[in-house]
């Protein structure tokens, strides 16, 4: 118990964050309330920061966990892309009210801020990411994904003071706690295929299954099944993608970046977690080294309709937001890719993607939460024309991550979509490869709109009066999105490297279970493309 | 096959070398990152320029101790940035691209002169651009930045996806710069001319990348000489791709080296500052090309039809455009051709087999056709945008024209290919090999455009710097809505007899002197020993032989017996036959243009009054309408296409698909999009409707379908 709590600093770090941030929020002196934001940021680092030195080799080594070192990977990028997400969120909550109380129009009233409550939601959220790297029973795993979704709930309905945000709320808590049954259920019949709720034990049963039975039971299968469905509300993947699009839209624009990148990352380890107790190695039968394959055919389905729903959803939007809400699901489309290629390419793709994934979309969204008409967020495509008149480094930024989202050769994007496109191909599924290609092109129909758009258009009537927002903060996340989007690219084999390392473990049980299960092919590597990487 | 096969694994075997050469690409970048800082802060001061001069001269600092230091072919290894592996056994395949640097004597040539050049060139806009300051400053250096840190990359790159990058970065830099005037509509469509005419030529030698990739399985030169060199490659098929690798190379150097049938950007390029049109337009990245062609030699030995494509595409380009030299009167146009037509020296001699002569032509050209455009930029500078020969002359007599004029003067000499000057020796090794090597009709033509050469230098020379004293100030000026290089003459009436050039300043005057003595002594490297009995070149060709070049020096096409030039060996001949065909060309530009003006005026009245040979001065002076064909036969079929399709795009795609981006797509979205209603109850229901959905199909259908789908997928690779 003691290794556990050893790796659960990054997370005692961030729940002090919880408390200080709560205190700070409620001061009558308005310097402090205004540096909750600045302490929320603190706090993420500083939880970002200790984790490498948690994650040391022995302790790594001694944790029993289905992937003992995923941690070291997740929590310092999660952290970093939440910092970029709370910069977007200065000056969202709270501001006419505080605005008010400068002016000296209304007194302070503890029972009328939210910005601490909003902010320890924000923690929260980030705290349940990083506690799923660490769960090793079917509880945990619960809690943590929850401990992810339930502070995200509020976070939509107190975003912006509309009804639209309100009702966007209560769709997604609605929506969210049936998918919650539904993945519940699934843990359910896991539990009772396997007689275990622990998942390196869980993994050892499924073993013994497929050694003594020819393959994993029916219920067993069932019970991955509904438990993938439900966790696929997360990643906003088919069938339970139909949220997305109504609550990224009523949500602030900060919210939607926050909603796109972290429960999306929960789910995806979540996903990662739950099928590495079947594995990639030897549970679909005779000589085989994949994933059973109504399983495989499960998520084969998923990521190819989730793709073509999201790029075909995007092209009839005239929202920016909505627009980008279906990219998000689109996006989660391909990921999937990576996790039917498996360990290798395929997985440390989806956690190379993630990442990817998180700076460029917070990138295009913060152009939206930076810029303003009217006090209200800019949202139409007509907004954004022509905006490189005005806001010409917003215009760039949002070229920059549309461009990237598309897949355009040296950004990030492309590398996100090299290495899973790669791996897809290398396991054989080449026909979603050619799908998910079709679909690349698809999505350059809305994707290039959103580059031309601010570049070469003249200005519309209406974007002649946006503005930019009072706080400066959204447009810098914006800005540091876009040069890493640039930049990281040159560093792209060295946060591969990370990904790699990052599942080392989980590799290494694979490669114990085929000789243990396998005894014909006991040299075979697990995965070449591993293999040949020294 | 002994001492190349021996010399190629030799290359392919390298060392690791300093970390520290890096900092030769990381200057650059640092002066642009503080350029970048200048211009956030509004700096408005000359601050842009000396963070710049002082970055490119600790580059070409650290490039002097690499060039000390080295001793043989070495890979430095940055960081890793491409490194895909998959595959195992006979599958295995990879595709490494990483930020490592390959330095070899190749190289330490091609930096040496590209960071001294550029460091000089960037002090001298110091004061160039001075009517700038606070303006376009900024922005001017950190083109010049980036500009150095793509070339850096291009040169010394250790693979060709590196290579790859520097080439589009210099290509974005010089569209950059060209466009600097971007109110000024010319400046604009010169931008983008340079930039479709090198997309172009991208084109080829990305396709070139892709091939190689394909065929030896590797862009890493060291393992790509390797290859070539074991010889492997030929049981590997391949065939029409591995013939096309030379020829689609050679597209990639003809478009960013100006060559037919791509060259007509550079002549354009001369809208952007002189200090660009100096270093990017005549020094450096012109010679990206000549640079490639050198370093992917054992690879333009793969067809054997190849280099003779190159030597005939210079030698026509050369002639080409020394005849449009002829007969122009802007004289940095003028200074524009002539370099194409040394460009086209330059990969004639790449093409019969000299890649020493080449580079070394690239060596000296770079000083004193650096010089050559200084001055222009200098005369520009100083009469109010004026350029015209006819209404310049005798400005050495002016107060403060002295240095001008004397360093125009030796460039010229350079150039023209006079006796004992730095471009007559290099000149001579490539028209010299022309005729070693059997091409002797690439020989005679070059020898013929070296008169020509000689003669239009010297027309310019003899009009602008001596004779009468006679200056009008350029009637192109005043303001920034006019641009071009004019720098607030406003107090300057027109014609008003009280026009006063402005002589040039320390700076420009410094920098002058210190790339005419460059371009003086680049002649001394030809009489260093180049450490090997019978090459000529000197210590140019020890570098070249050191590298990947190497083969030029003696040809994989068997040439029985070396050819003779009057019953001497060429190389000797050549001193006297090609100062001979100097120094007629610069006779006859004494004789026409500083002896006898008016002869000059006669005979181009003579040559138009007679039905017969109008035709010669005109097409001359027009650049033999080459810009109006490719009009016609390229533009325009272009033009009437995109419009067709445009057409069609509204008749068809428009009227009955819905605008444009793709009817099924959308008519997918739309099928979809009732599903979408926004009401809570109906989500809840798809969502649960999706889960039993696939529920139902796993465990009732999946066991029929089960056999089915595994067989498919084991046809199509296994299940993962």
């Amino acid at each position: 118990m003691i290794e556990k709590l050893w790796f659960l600093i990054p997370e005692i770090i961030l729940f002090i964050g919880v408390c200080v941030v709560s205190i700070m929020g409620l001061s009558h002196h308005r310097t402090w309330r205004s540096a909750v934001p600045g302490a929320t940021i603190v706090f993420l680092i500083a939880a970002a920061l200790a984790t490498p030195f948690l994650y040391t080799p022995e302790k790594m080594e001694a944790a029993e966990l289905l992937m003992p070192r995923v941690g070291w990977y997740f929590k310092v990028i999660v952290g970093f892309v939440s910092v970029l997400l709370a910069l977007m969120c200065i000056g969202l909550i709270d501001r006419r009210y505080e605005a008010e109380v400068k002016a000296g129009r209304a007194s302070f009233d503890p029972m009328r801020v939210n910005r601490g409550e909003f902010f320890i939601f924000f923690l929260l959220s980030v705290m349940g990411v990083n506690l799923i790297c660490s769960a090793n029973d079917l509880i945990w795993l619960f809690l943590a994904l929850e401990l992810v979704s339930l502070p995200t709930y509020v976070m939509v309905a107190m975003s912006r003071p509309s009804r639209k945000a309100q009702e966007a709320a209560v769709k997604y808590f609605f929506l969210g706690a049936m998918a919650t049954g539904v993945f519940l259920y699934g843990f359910a019949l896991l539990y009772g295929s396997t007689g275990t709720i622990v998942l390196t034990e869980m993994r050892d049963v499924f073993a013994a299954q497929v050694a003594e039975e020819g393959g994993v039971n029916l219920l067993g299968i069932v019970g991955m099944i509904v438990s993938l469905l439900g966790v696929a509300y997360k990643i906003a993947a088919a069938p339970m993608h139909f949220y997305v699009a109504d609550v990224y839209e009523g949500a602030a624009s900060a919210v939607s970046a926050f909603l796109a990148f972290v429960p999306k990352a929960a789910g995806f380890l979540g996903m990662i977690l739950l099928l590495g107790t079947m594995g990639w190695a030897g549970h679909a039968g005779e000589g085989s080294t994949g994933l059973p394959m109504p399983i495989v055919t499960t998520l084969w389905m998923i990521a190819a309709i989730t793709m073509t729903l999201g790029n075909v959803g995007a092209l009839l939007q005239t929202s920016v937001k909505r627009m980008l809400a279906y990219s998000s699901v689109a996006h989660s489309g391909y990921m999937v890719i990576g996790l039917i290629a498996g360990p290798g390419l395929g997985i440390n793709g989806v956690l190379f993607y993630l990442t990817a994934y998180g700076i460029m979309n917070t990138a295009a969204f913060a152009v939206l939460a930076g810029l303003e008409r009217k006090k209200a967020e800019i949202e139409t495509v007509d907004d954004l024309a022509g905006l490189r008149f005005k806001h010409p480094s917003m215009a760039i930024v949002m070229a920059i991550s549309a461009a990237s989202l598309l897949g355009v050769p040296p950004l990030l994007g492309f590398m996100g979509k090299l290495y899973i496109f790669v791996g897809g191909v290398e396991t054989g599924h080449i026909p979603l490869v050619i799908i998910a290609g079709l679909n690349s092109a698809i999505s350059a129909g809305y994707y290039l709109y959103l580059i031309g758009l601010p570049i070469l258009s003249q200005p519309s009537p209406q974007a002649e009066t946006i503005t930019t927002g009072e706080a400066r903060w959204p447009r810098l996340a914006g800005v540091i999105g876009a040069v890493l989007i640039i930049v990281l690219p040159v560093f792209t084999n060295y946060l591969y490297d990370a990904t790699e390392r990052s599942t080392e473990g989980y590799l290494d049980e694979q490669a114990r279970q085929i000789g243990a299960t396998d005894a014909d092919e006991p040299d075979e590597p697990p995965d070449p493309a591993l293999a040949t990487r020294e | 096959m002994t001492i190349e096969t021996t010399h190629m694994m030799m290359l392919a075997n390298t060392a690791a070398g300093p970390g520290w050469a890096g900092f030769i690409l990381w200057f650059p970048l640092i002066s642009l990152a503080l350029c970048g800082l200048w211009s956030i802060l509004r700096i408005k001061s000359k601050l842009p320029a000396w963070t710049t001069v002082g970055c490119l001269a600790l580059a070409f600092l650290t490039t002097v101790a690499l060039y000390v230091s080295y001793s043989e072919p070495v890979v430095i290894h940055l960081f890793d940035w491409f490194n895909l592996h998959w595959g195992s056994g006979a599958k295995a395949g990879s595709f490494v691209a990483n930020f490592s640097l390959y330095v070899d004597s190749l190289t330490l040539l091609w930096m040496l002169f590209v960071t001294g050049l550029g460091t000089l060139i960037a002090l001298y806009a110091s004061e160039y651009m001075e009517p700038d300051v606070g303006k376009g400053y900024t922005r001017f250096f950190a083109g010049v930045s980036v500009f150095l840190f793509a070339m850096s990359c291009l040169v010394m790159g250790d693979n060709l996806v590196l290579l790859y990058l520097g080439w589009e970065g210099v290509g974005f830099a010089s569209y950059w710069l060209i466009g600097y005037y971007y109110t000024k509509p010319s400046a604009v469509a010169a931008a983008k001319k340079a930039f479709i005419m090198n997309r172009i030529g991208d084109l080829g030698l990305a396709l070139a990348i892709w091939f190689i990739w394909l065929n030896f399985g590797t862009v890493e030169f060291a393992d790509l000489f390797a290859v070539i060199a074991s010889g492997a490659y030929h049981t590997e098929a391949g065939g029409w791709s591995i013939s096309a690798i030379p020829f689609l190379l050679m597209l990639g150097a003809f478009g960013k080296s100006a060559q037919i049938p791509l060259y007509v950007w550079l002549p354009d390029a001369m809208e952007g500052p002189t200090p660009v049109s100096a270093l990017i337009h005549a020094a450096t990245m012109v010679t990206a090309g000549v640079y490639l062609l050198c370093r992917m030699f054992p690879v333009m030995q793969l067809h054997e039809l190849a280099l003779p494509t190159v030597a005939w595409i210079g030698t026509s380009t050369a002639i080409l455009s020394a005849t449009i030299a002829l007969a122009q009167y802007d004289i940095k146009r003028i200074m524009a051709y002539s370099t194409v037509s040394q460009l086209g020296f330059m990969f004639a001699g790449v093409g019969v087999m000299t890649t020493a002569g080449a580079a070394y032509h690239v060596f000296t050209h770079a000083f004193f056709k650096a010089v050559l455009f200084l001055t222009c930029g200098a005369i520009m500078h100083g009469f109010a945008g004026q350029l015209d020969l006819r209404k310049l002359s005798g400005i050495m007599r002016l107060r403060g024209w002295k240095v001008v004029s004397v360093t125009m003067l030796i460039g010229c000499l350079c150039l023209a290919g006079f006796p004992l000057t730095s471009g007559y020796f290099s000149k001579d090794m490539i028209l010299a090999q022309a005729f070693t090597s059997g091409h002797s009709a690439v020989g005679w033509l070059l020898l013929f455009t070296a008169g020509l050469t000689a003669y239009y230098t010297f027309r310019v020379w003899f009009r602008v710097c001596i004779g009468p004293v006679h200056f009008e100030p350029g009637d192109e000026d005043h303001g920034d809505d006019h641009g071009h290089d004019d720098h607030g003459h406003g107090d300057h009436g027109h014609g008003d007899g009280k026009f006063h050039p402005h002589a040039p300043k320390w700076a420009v005057n410094f920098v002058l002197i210190a790339i005419t003595v460059g371009a003086i002594l680049a002649a001394i490297p030809y009489f260093m020993p180049s450490g090997e009995e019978g090459v000529k070149g000197g210590w140019v060709a020890s570098m070249t032989l050191d590298s990947s070049a190497r083969d030029g020096m003696y040809g994989v096409y068997a040439i029985e017996e070396k050819g003779k030039l009057f019953g001497a060996d060429p190389y000797n001949a050549m001193y006297f036959v090609s100062a001979a065909f100097g120094l007629v060309g610069i006779l006859i530009a004494w004789w026409l243009h500083l002896a006898n003006r008016k002869a000059a005026d006669a005979l181009r009245a003579k040559l138009l009054a007679n039905p017969l040979t109008r035709w010669l001065p005109t097409a001359m002076e027009n650049k033999w309408y080459v810009d109006e064909i490719y009009h016609v036969f390229v533009r325009a079929p272009l033009w009437v296409i995109g419009h067709a399709f445009a057409l069609i795009d509204r008749l068809f795609v428009d009227g009955l698909l819905v605008n444009g981006t793709g009817y099924l797509p959308r008519a997918v979205g739309r099928m979809f999009q009732p599903l979408q209603n926004g009401v809570l109850q109906s989500y809840a229901v798809l969502m649960a409707g999706g889960f039993a959905l696939v529920v139902v199909l796993i465990v009732l259908v999946m066991p029929w379908l089960q056999p089915i789908l595994a067989d498919w997928m084991a046809g199509t690779g296994g299940a993962g």
